[in-house]
C-alpha cells in the first residue's frame, strides 16, 4: 500500500537541487530584478508624488474650495454666497509685460493676491519678512515679490522700480517659494506677486481680458470634512447654474499634474513591462539550459520513482524560489527609487513627493515578476515532465521534444492571459495597452518564425566550398543550435533600441531642430478690442512686411454634449483634456487658416443667424459629436448653446492660431473680448529684431502681452528634455535586459562551443578558420535579426510619434541604423568574446575528461 | 492495476517481446521475439557481447524501457497496464536498479541519494533507514559526503543501498563494477550477492565478467537480441 508522499517534499528535493548554487540563473534573477525594479520603481515614485500633493492639497489648493473663472470676476452674488460658508481669498493670475524704465521688458506670470491670502501654507520671501508688508502701497508706488529669474532676466535687484501697465511697482523682495505654485501648470515666465490694488490701477483688468480669478475657501473646522465639500460644491452649481466656473476641492488640487503623472507611469510601466518580457525570453533560456544540464538527475529521481507530476512540482519550486529572489532584489531597488530621487534631487523638484513604502504597487510590481517568470518558465517546465529514464543509459540527442503536455500549455496560456489582463485593467489608456500586448505577441511570433525561417534556409543551402562557411552554416541549423534563442534576444533588444532611438530623435527635432518654415515669432495677448486698429497700424510700421493674423479670443468650459453634462460624458481618453478647464474659442467668418472642413458646412459670411460651431474633427468624434448636434459651453457666466455646423481637421504644427471650438461671427457679440495675435516674419526674424519690438511695443501697449514663440517652445522643450531623460532611463534598462539575455544565450552555448572547438582543432582545424566560421555565423543571424528588428522599431516608433503623441513621424535613417550596427556589432562582439576562450583551451585536459 | 491473483508466479515473466530503437534507417530490433521467466528469489546473470540487448532487456524488466508488443510481468504487475507515473510508482516500490555509471544525484549528499526513493514512496523514517542502509554498506561515517567527495566504490556502494533501501522485491544491476577496478568490483559484488542471500530478493545481473555471471543461480546469454541457451550453472544451487 503506497503511502502519501510527506508535506514539502518537492519543496525539501528542490532545495536539495539548488545546492549547485545559483550559477546560470544569475541572467534569470537579474532579467527578473531589472523588470521589477523598473515597474516598483515608476509605481512607488508615482504613489509618493500623488500622495505628495494629496497631502499638501489645500497647499497646493490655496484652500479646501477653489472656484475657478476666466475673463470675469464673482459676481456680488457669488461672493456673498462663498463668504457665508468660510474665509475667503480672492486671487487674480494672468499673463503681463514689466518694463524697467530704460524700456527693457519681460514676460511675467502676475498674480495679484489680496489681504487674506494664502489660507493655508507660507510664502517664504529673500530677505524674510511679511508678503503684505512687502506688497503694500507708499504713496503711487505699490510693492512687489519676483521670482529671482525675473530680476536676473532684467539686471534689477531688490529696491528697482519697474513698471506694470499703467501702474509703478517697487520690487521689495525675492519670492523663494509660495504654496500655491503647482495649481497654475506651466508657466512661460517667472512669477510676479502684487496686490489686488496694484493690478487694478495697472489698467490690465479690462473687459474680457485673460485674467483667472480664483476665489479660496478656508471652511469652518466644524464643516469641513469631505462630505461637507461635496455638499458645498453641489449646492454651489444648483444654485449659480450659469457661473461657468471649475470648483476644485484639496482632493484635486491638481487635476492635470496628476494625470499627467498617471498617464506617464502608465507609459513608463509598459517600458517596464517590456524590461519583463525581454528578460522573460532570459528566464525561458535558462530554465531550459538549466534543465538539460539536470537531465541525468531527472532521468535517475524518475528510476526511483519519482513521477512525472513530481519531477515538474520540484523544478517548479526552484523557478519560483529563484523568481522570488528576483522580484526581492527589484523590490527593494524599486523602494528605495523615490527616497533616492527625495535625496538627490528633492531641492531641484518642484514637486512635492512623499517618499513611503506603498505596498500595493510593490504587489503588484511582484506579481508581474512572477507571473513572467511563470510565463515563460512553466512551457520548459512542463518538458522535464516527459524527460525519459532511458537517458540514463542511452545518449539522446538534445532536441527538442514538441510542447509539453496539454495541462503545462493550459497552465501557460492561462499566466499570458492573466498577465495581459492585469496590464489592460490597470492601464490608463487601454487601447494603448490592448495594442502593446498586441504588438508584443506579433513581435514574438515573428521572431519565432524568423529563426526557423533561416534555420530551414541554413539547411537547403547547397553545401558551401569553404570550410569556415560550412561550418558557420552547419552552426545556424543543427539541432540545439543557438539561432532561436539569439534571434529572440537579439531581435527583441534590438527592435527596442530602435524604437527608443526613433522616438527619441522624432521628440528632439520638434522642440530642437525644425521649427515650422513659417512659424510665427510671437503671440500677442490681451489686445484690447477698442486699440485693434492702432494694434494693427503700430505692428505695420514696426514690422513692415511681417505678416500679422489677429482673431478674437474668448474662454470658455464645455458645460454639456447633446444635453449630457459634460461630468456625467466618459469621452475616450485622447479627447478627456478638452472637458477639463476652459478652452480657447474664437469667431470667424471664414475656414481658418490651416483648417480643412471635412464634414459639413461652413457658414456664409454673412450668417446672422443662431450661434454655430466648427469643431475639430477628433475631439468632436471622441465627445461624441457630429454635425447638427447641440454642445453648450458657458462663456463669461453664460452658457451658449451651439449647433455644431462642421468638423474641421487642423494642422497644429503650424503653430498658427488653431481652436478646437470656432463660433459663427455672431455669436459672442457684445460680449468684451480681446484678441489675440501671431506675427510671422517673411523671412523667419531673428532676436535683434524680436527684442527691439517687444521693447516698443511694451511702451506703446502696456496690457498686451508679447509671447516668444522661441522662448516658449525653449520651455517646454526643457520639459520634453526631462520626460526624454525618463524615457531613455527606463528603456536602458529593457536594453541591459536584452543584452543580459543575449550574454546568457551565447553563455550557455559556451561548454557545446567550447567541444566543438576542441574536437574541431584536434582534427586539424586552425584557430582562424574557427573564428571565421564563428564570425560569419554570428554575423548572419545579427544581419537577419538587425533587419526585422529596424523595420520593427520603426514601425513601434512611428505608433508612438503618430498614434500616441500626434506628433509628425520622420524615419530617420542614421539613428536607426546606428541602432541597428551596434547590436550587431554587440553579438559579433559577445559571440567571439566566448569563443576566443573556447580557442584558447588545450585540447589534450578537454579529451581527458569527454 | 496490481495482478495478485497469481502469487505462486514468477518474480519476472517476459512473454514473446520485441523492441526496436530509432527511426527509419537507423531502426536497429534490438529484442527479438524473448521469452524468459526468472523465479523469485533467483539470481540471473545477463551475459553477451556489446550490442547484444542485455542492458535493454534489463531495462524492459525494470519498466524502464516499453517493448514493441509482448508482455512483461514484474512481481505480479502487468507493467503493460501501467502508464508512465503507474511505472515510476511501481519501480519506487519494487524494483531497485544499480547503473554501470552509478547515477547519484550530485546535489544530493549520500543520505540524501539514499532517502529519495523512501521519500518518494512517502516513508516517514526515510532518514533513519537510509542511514542504516549506508551503515549495512559499510559508509556509515560518509553519510553527509556528497558524490564527488566519494570515490568510485564508494559511489556504488551509495547507490546500492539507495536500490536496496525500498526493500523491492527486485534488484536489477547493469554491469555494478564496470567503472571500477577489480578489488573494489568484487567488494560490490560481495555486497549485492550478500544482500540477495539476506532479503531473498530476485537479483538480475548484466555483465561482461564470467566469473561474476558464474556466482548467478543462472545464465542467460544474449546474441544479436536473442536468447542463445539459458541453462542451470550451479548444479548445488
Amino acid at each position: 500500500m503506497p503511502l502519501a508522499p510527506p508535506p514539502f517534499l518537492s519543496l525539501r528535493l528542490a532545495l536539495r537541487e539548488m545546492r549547485a548554487g545559483l550559477r546560470g540563473f544569475l541572467v534569470f534573477i537579474a532579467c527578473i530584478a531589472l523588470g521589477v525594479m523598473a515597474i516598483a520603481g515608476v509605481g512607488s515614485l508615482a504613489r509618493s508624488l500623488s500622495e505628495g500633493l494629496a497631502h499638501e492639497g489645500r497647499s497646493i489648493l490655496g484652500g479646501d474650495l477653489a472656484f475657478s473663472l476666466i475673463q470675469r470676476e464673482a459676481t456680488a452674488h457669488e461672493r456673498a454666497f462663498m463668504r457665508s460658508r468660510g474665509a475667503l481669498s480672492a486671487v487674480a493670475t494672468m499673463r503681463a509685460m514689466v518694463r524697467t524704465s530704460d524700456a527693457r521688458s519681460a514676460l511675467v506670470e502676475l498674480k495679484a493676491v489680496d489681504d487674506a491670502y494664502p489660507l493655508y501654507g507660507q510664502v517664504s520671501l529673500q530677505p524674510a519678512g511679511d508678503l503684505h508688508r512687502a506688497l503694500a502701497a507708499g504713496g503711487n508706488v505699490f510693492g512687489a515679490v519676483a521670482d529671482p529669474a525675473l530680476l536676473e532676466r532684467l539686471n534689477l535687484a531688490v529696491g528697482a522700480h519697474v513698471a506694470l501697465g499703467a501702474a509703478t511697482l517697487e520690487i521689495r523682495a525675492s519670492l523663494r517659494d509660495e504654496p500655491d505654485r503647482l495649481a497654475g501648470g506651466i508657466g512661460f515666465g517667472p512669477r510676479l506677486i502684487v496686490s489686488d490694488a496694484a493690478l487694478r490701477a495697472s489698467g490690465l483688468v479690462q473687459p474680457g481680458s485673460l485674467v483667472r480669478w480664483l476665489y479660496r475657501l478656508r471652511l469652518p473646522a466644524n464643516a469641513a470634512d469631505d462630505g461637507a465639500i461635496e455638499s458645498l460644491t453641489k449646492e454651489a452649481n444648483a444654485k449659480f447654474p450659469q457661473a461657468g466656473w471649475d470648483i476644485r476641492s484639496r482632493k484635486n488640487a491638481s487635476p492635470q499634474l496628476e494625470r499627467n503623472i498617471e498617464r506617464f507611469s502608465q507609459f513608463l510601466t509598459l517600458v517596464g513591462l517590456t524590461a519583463l518580457l525581454v528578460g522573460g525570453v532570459g528566464v525561458a533560456n535558462a530554465v531550459k539550459s538549466y534543465l538539460e544540464r539536470r537531465r541525468e538527475s531527472i532521468a535517475t529521481m524518475k528510476a526511483l520513482g519519482a513521477t512525472g507530476g513530481r519531477i515538474f512540482a520540484i523544478y517548479l519550486t526552484q523557478v519560483l524560489m529563484l523568481a522570488g529572489i528576483g522580484t526581492a532584489i527589484g523590490l527593494a531597488a524599486g523602494i528605495a527609487l523615490p527616497f533616492l530621487v527625495t535625496a538627490l534631487f528633492g531641492a531641484v523638484i518642484p514637486l512635492p513627493i512623499a517618499p513611503t513604502i506603498h505596498p500595493a504597487e510593490l504587489a503588484l510590481a511582484a506579481v508581474y515578476g512572477i507571473a513572467t517568470s511563470l510565463a515563460f518558465a512553466l512551457w520548459p517546465l512542463g518538458r522535464a515532465h516527459d524527460v525519459p529514464v532511458s537517458a540514463l543509459y542511452r545518449e539522446v540527442v538534445a532536441t527538442d521534444i514538441g510542447a509539453p503536455r496539454l495541462r503545462y500549455v493550459g497552465a501557460t496560456a492561462v499566466v499570458i492571459l492573466a498577465l495581459s489582463g492585469i496590464a489592460v485593467l490597470l492601464a490608463y489608456d487601454q487601447r494603448i495597452a490592448l495594442i502593446f500586448i498586441g504588438s508584443a505577441a506579433l513581435t514574438f511570433v515573428a521572431l519565432r518564425a524568423i529563426a526557423a525561417l533561416l534555420m530551414a534556409l541554413a539547411r537547403r543551402l547547397p553545401r558551401p566550398r569553404s570550410t569556415a562557411l560550412r561550418l558557420a552554416v552547419t552552426n545556424i541549423h543543427r539541432p540545439g543550435a543557438l539561432t532561436p534563442t539569439v534571434v529572440l534576444s537579439l531581435g527583441l533588444g534590438l527592435t527596442l533600441l530602435v524604437t527608443v532611438t526613433l522616438v527619441d530623435g522624432n521628440l528632439r527635432r520638434q522642440f530642437e531642430a525644425a521649427l515650422p518654415e513659417r512659424a510665427p515669432a510671437f503671440y500677442f495677448l490681451d489686445i484690447p478690442q477698442a486699440d485693434t486698429g492702432r494694434f494693427d497700424a503700430f505692428i505695420a510700421n514696426a514690422a513692415p512686411g511681417a505678416q500679422l493674423e489677429r482673431v478674437p479670443m474668448l474662454r470658455g468650459r464645455i458645460v454639456s454634449v447633446k444635453g449630457v453634462p459634460a461630468e456625467k460624458l466618459s469621452p475616450s481618453a485622447q479627447t478627456a483634456w478638452a472637458l477639463h478647464g476652459d478652452r480657447g474659442i474664437t469667431t470667424a467668418a471664414q475656414v481658418p487658416d490651416g483648417s480643412r472642413i471635412v464634414a459639413g458646412a461652413w457658414w456664409p459670411a454673412d450668417y446672422d443667424g443662431p450661434p454655430k460651431v466648427s469643431m475639430e474633427k477628433r475631439i468632436a468624434e471622441g465627445l461624441g459629436l457630429a454635425v447638427g448636434d447641440t454642445i453648450v459651453v458657458n462663456v463669461l457666466g453664460r452658457n451658449i448653446a451651439a449647433e455644431v455646423a462642421n468638423l474641421r481637421t487642423v494642422d497644429w504644427q503650424s503653430l498658427g492660431i488653431n481652436f478646437v471650438l470656432v463660433y459663427s461671427p455672431n455669436a459672442f457679440r457684445g460680449a468684451p473680448q480681446t484678441s489675440i495675435a501671431t506675427l510671422t516674419y517673411r523671412d523667419g526674424g531673428d532676436a535683434a529684431r524680436e527684442t527691439e519690438l517687444v521693447r516698443s511695443l511694451a511702451t506703446a501697449f502696456p496690457s498686451v502681452t508679447a509671447i516668444r514663440v522661441k522662448e516658449a517652445l525653449d520651455t517646454f522643450g526643457a520639459l520634453v528634455a526631462n520626460l526624454v531623460m525618463a524615457v531613455r532611463g527606463a528603456s536602458l534598462i529593457c536594453i541591459l535586459a536584452a543584452i543580459l539575455v543575449l550574454g546568457g544565450a551565447l553563455a550557455a552555448s559556451h561548454r557545446h562551443r567550447v567541444y566543438d572547438a576542441v574536437i574541431l582543432k584536434t582534427l586539424g582545424a586552425t584557430r582562424g578558420r574557427l573564428l571565421a566560421a564563428y564570425a560569419l555565423e554570428y554575423l548572419a543571424l545579427g544581419g537577419a535579426t538587425a533587419v526585422f528588428g529596424v523595420v520593427a522599431g520603426s514601425l513601434a516608433a512611428w505608433f508612438v510619434v503618430a498614434e500616441v503623441m500626434n506628433l509628425p513621424f520622420v524615419w530617420l535613417p542614421l539613428p536607426a541604423l546606428a541602432a541597428a550596427l551596434s547590436a550587431l556589432a554587440i553579438t559579433v562582439g559577445f559571440g567571439l568574446a566566448g569563443t576566443f576562450s573556447a580557442l584558447r583551451q588545450k585540447p589534450a585536459a578537454i579529451l581527458r575528461n569527454l | 492495476m496490481n495482478d495478485m491473483s497469481t502469487t505462486e508466479a514468477p518474480a519476472i515473466a517476459l512473454t514473446a517481446i520485441d523492441l526496436s530503437l530509432g527511426a527509419g534507417e537507423a531502426r536497429v530490433h534490438i529484442l527479438k521475439h524473448i521469452d524468459l521467466h526468472i523465479g523469485r528469489g533467483e539470481a540471473v546473470g545477463l551475459v553477451g557481447a556489446s550490442g547484444s540487448g542485455k542492458s535493454t532487456l534489463l531495462m524492459v524488466m525494470a519498466g524502464l524501457e516499453r517493448p514493441d508488443s509482448g508482455s512483461v510481468r514484474v512481481a505480479g504487475t502487468d507493467l503493460g497496464a501501467l502508464d508512465e507515473d503507474g511505472l515510476a510508482r511501481f519501480r519506487g516500490r519494487e524494483v531497485g536498479i544499480v547503473f554501470q555509471s552509478f547515477h547519484l544525484i550530485p546535489t544530493m549528499t549520500a543520505i540524501e541519494n539514499v532517502a529519495v526513493p523512501l521519500e518518494l514512496a512517502g516513508q516517514r523514517d526515510a532518514f533513519a533507514r537510509a542511514k542504516d542502509e549506508l551503515a549495512a554498506v559499510g559508509l556509515g561515517h560518509r553519510l553527509h559526503h556528497y558524490p564527488a567527495q566519494l570515490s568510485g566504490g564508494e559511489q556504488q556502494r551509495v547507490a546500492i543501498a539507495r536500490a536496496l533501501a525500498p526493500r523491492p522485491a527486485i534488484v536489477v544491476a547493469d554491469e555494478p563494477t564496470g567503472n571500477l577496478d577489480e578489488s573494489t568490483g568484487r567488494q560490490i559484488i560481495d555486497l549485492l550477492f550478500a544482500s540477495h542471500a539476506e532479503r531473498g530478493s530476485t537479483l538480475v545481473l548484466v555483465t561482461h565478467d564470467t566469473a561474476l555471471a558464474a556466482r548467478c543461480d543462472r545464465v542467460v546469454r544474449l546474441r544479436s537480441g536473442s536468447i542463445e541457451t539459458p541453462k542451470p550453472l550451479r548444479a548445488d544451487a
